[in-house]
């Protein structure tokens, strides 16, 4: 299943040295956190480290990686929302300033194409969950000075001004404050993410955006139906948006077995005491032995590349990319265990005749030229107007 | 004096220009003479509440002024105000990371309004760029400084505030600075950060067992950004003459506020307290702080920043060198920018960013 050679993968690896993949969401940061407390010594991604992560550099080399949005999640219960992800982005200047010869940091689409050029690993952040500004645009902005080109409006949870995918409906999408969160956000040029947020929410932003948005890491509904995934009513609008979904490759969204078999291991785990999410040692175990008494469904490079197709036919090949997930999900597809498989992918999309064209589009170019866009638009709106100082207390009053 | 090498000389002649608002009426030679002193060596001013004030009551035009805010463009100029530290003073009881999101929040503001003024103000991240800004003919604004508390316990956050232009930090109000213990080991550790990132620390308002510890421990001075001497008048943000002694012995500085409250109603009470930190911290540790619209009320005569010029002529009366006023209104800022700036340097060359964090360090 995982074999080394064949004939398209030594094609997808060739195509990858030109047209590299730009993943929208890995969690190496919060990975970082949980099992080194950012300690690099303890676990140098110069090296493989293969027991602990799905992410380290000769590996992103491996799959043909040219650029990362690095995601700097922090739990939206977490206390100080705000300080949690300036330690993220404080992490994720820390592996740049470690690893300088093989990542660069990004801030633009020309930064991205500069690291192309160099063979280093163009290095972005985003930032997953609306709870990281604290209802404050000073906020939002101070993330996008400090390097931050994305943010996921929600994460699990809904915030104050937005709905989530996985909570109980509450402004029903975008509030007012939210809809001038999305207008900060184009006039200081940082991407709109709608994964893991309510298709209500993606209506409203799509309604209210300037700039094309993104999916860092969301698959299609139609092919599988969890909320995680994108409906095609709002697929069918990225053609007119620009933007780009990022195609997820997390089982437990992607393959209807594996969502089913998920929702019995979740309650496996709450029955033990442990959030759904948990992802240290002890908690693994516990999935362990749920797994030996009922086998895990496994997607495939086949399940994901599903997705595609359907996305491709009703999104278009222009607003197609890659979002694995990686370190930011305890299990992965057979094929694609971690960030070296995208060459895999790519060799499945070329057996099912994807053309060389196509493919640049989907791992390089689509994402690059999503970032070009919000950059041109942030460029227009701020000489339209000023800095937002709106405030959720009077606009939502 | 080689610490005012960048003392920027000033075309002879300057202050004969028709730019002073209140031509007329002020025959003082001495008044002159104070305002020819500052056009060679303009003041830096230790602490002015504008970015606050603004927070509370709303941004207006500082070309036009304000009934609210004491500063405005104009009185900077007419002041001879060439650089100024705008504190980013949180409301009372503000903490964790709400402390954090409205020093961010204040941070905003602040270069909003730079930015909005650009005519009359810049902003300064280094001493190389306060200089830039004199060269042109603005106030350079220098951020901070902020309250520890404004850090939410985190040295990212702290890293990521000097990233964002803070530039002082003032080490009172938390746990670990400024409480019982004066400097706890995370205290410490956040102390050596700013070293190596920059960022200068000020020790008013903190108590006196914080401010040596940090004296000890800082490679750069230490700042009092509104401290007058508690000899000749007690109260909780003065300062005794053993801490002057010792801030005096480390190269620190001490900037006495323009607050009725903390030295007098009066010019003359400002300059007595002048008088009494140069005696005994020495000229090189003896600074400025306006502290307008910070809420202090101020002597008559020193109501708003266009008057620093009135207390230089006092100075002048009471035989204050050139070398001396030099030193107090620009020189002893500008060191210890530049100590700060060349100390960080030096620093990022050796090591990388601490990783401490306050329960490894200080328990809990």
């Amino acid at each position: 299943m995982t074999q080394t050679t064949s004939p398209s993968l030594d094609a997808a690896r060739e195509l990858l040295r030109e047209w590299p993949v730009v993943d929208g969401h890995n969690d190496l940061p919060w990975a970082l956190r949980e099992r080194v407390r950012y300690d690099l010594d303890k676990l140098d991604v110069a090296h493989r480290q293969d027991a602990d992560l799905h992410t380290d550099l000769p590996r992103l080399a491996e799959g043909g990686v040219g650029a990362q949005f690095w995601s700097v999640y922090v739990p939206s219960d977490i206390p100080e929302p705000v300080a949690a992800t300036l330690e993220q982005i404080d992490c994720v200047r820390q592996m740049l300033a470690r690893y300088p010869e093989r990542l660069a940091p990004a801030l633009t689409a020309a930064d991205m194409e500069a690291a192309r050029a160099e063979g280093r690993v163009a290095s972005l952040m985003g930032a997953e969950g609306g709870h990281s500004i604290a209802n404050s645009l000073a906020t939002l902005r101070a993330l996008h000075t400090l390097g931050v080109r994305y943010m996921t409006l929600t994460h699990n949870e809904n915030v104050d001004w937005a709905d989530s995918a996985t909570d109980a409906p509450r402004v029903g999408g975008l509030s007012a404050f939210g809809r001038e969160v999305v207008r900060e956000m184009n006039r200081v040029g940082m991407l709109v993410d709608l994964s893991h947020v309510a298709a209500s929410t993606m209506r409203d932003a799509l309604d209210t955006t300037t700039a094309p948005v993104i999916f860092s890491h969301s698959s299609a509904r139609a092919v599988c139906d969890h909320p995680r995934n994108i409906p095609d009513d709002v697929l069918e609008r990225l053609p007119a948006n620009g933007g780009v979904a990022m195609v997820t490759f997390v089982p437990k969204f992607v393959l209807q077995a594996a969502v089913d078999w998920t929702a019995a291991a979740d309650e496996n785990l709450r029955a033990h005491g442990l959030h759904h999410l948990d992802t240290t040692d002890e908690a693994m175990r516990v999935h362990r032995a749920f797994e030996e008494r009922s086998p895990r469904p496994v997607a495939t490079v086949s399940t994901v590349a599903d997705h595609l197709d359907h996305m491709r036919e009703v999104a278009g090949i222009d607003h197609l990319g890659i979002g694995g997930d990686y370190d930011g999900t305890a299990f992965t597809p057979a094929g694609l265990d971690d960030v070296s498989g995208y060459p895999r992918l790519v060799a499945e999309l070329l057996d099912r005749g994807w053309s060389s064209a196509d493919l640049a589009k989907l791992t390089w170019r689509n994402a690059v030229r999503v970032l070009d866009a919000a950059e041109s638009v942030s460029r227009a709106e701020s000489a339209r107007r000023g800095a937002s100082n709106a405030t959720i207390e009077v606009l939502d009053a | 004096m080689s610490h005012l090498q960048d003392g920027v000389p000033v075309a002879a002649g300057l202050d004969e220009l028709p730019d002073d608002p209140f031509p007329g009426g002020e025959a003082d030679d001495t008044l002159r003479l104070a305002r020819a002193v500052l056009e060679r060596y303009p003041v830096a001013d230790g602490r002015c509440g504008l970015p606050g004030v603004l927070a509370r009551s709303g941004r207006c035009d500082l070309e036009l002024g304000g009934s609210a805010v004491d500063t405005d463009v104009p009185r900077l100029r007419a002041g001879r105000v060439g650089a100024q530290f705008w504190a980013l003073d949180l409301p009372e009881g503000t903490g964790g990371d709400r402390a954090l999101a409205a020093t961010l929040e204040l941070l905003d503001l602040a270069r909003a309004v730079i930015a909005a003024h650009p005519e009359g103000l810049r902003p300064a991240r280094s001493a190389g760029e306060v200089i830039d800004a004199r060269n042109c003919g603005r106030t350079a604004v220098v951020l901070g400084p902020a309250g520890a508390r404004a850090l939410a316990d985190s040295l990212p956050a702290l890293r990521a505030l000097h990233t964002l232009g803070l530039r002082v930090l003032t080490l009172s109000g938390t746990a670990w600075a400024g409480g019982k213990t004066g400097l706890t080991r995370f205290g410490e550790e956040v102390v050596r950060e700013m070293n190596r990132l920059g960022v200068l620390a000020d020790v008013s308002g903190a108590p006196e067992s914080t401010a040596h510890r940090v004296l000890a421990l800082s490679r750069t001075p230490v700042l009092c950004t509104r401290s007058a001497a508690s000899a000749l008048r007690p109260h909780p943000d003065n300062v005794s003459d053993d801490l002057l002694g010792a801030l005096g012995a480390a190269g620190g500085l001490c900037m006495v506020p323009f607050a009725a409250e903390q030295c007098g109603t009066a010019v003359e009470d400002v300059a007595d307290h002048l008088g009494h930190v140069r005696d005994v911290a020495g000229p090189e540790s003896v600074g400025l702080s306006g502290a307008y619209d910070t809420g202090a009320a101020h002597p008559a005569e020193l109501d708003n920043p266009s008057r620093h010029p009135h207390l230089v002529a006092e100075l002048l009366r009471r035989g204050w060198s050139d070398t001396e006023l030099s030193l107090l209104t620009w020189g002893n800022v500008q060191r210890a920018l530049r100590s700060a700036d060349f100390t960080a340097r030096a620093a990022q060359d050796r090591g990388e960013p601490s990783r401490a964090r306050l329960a490894d360090l200080d328990g809990g």
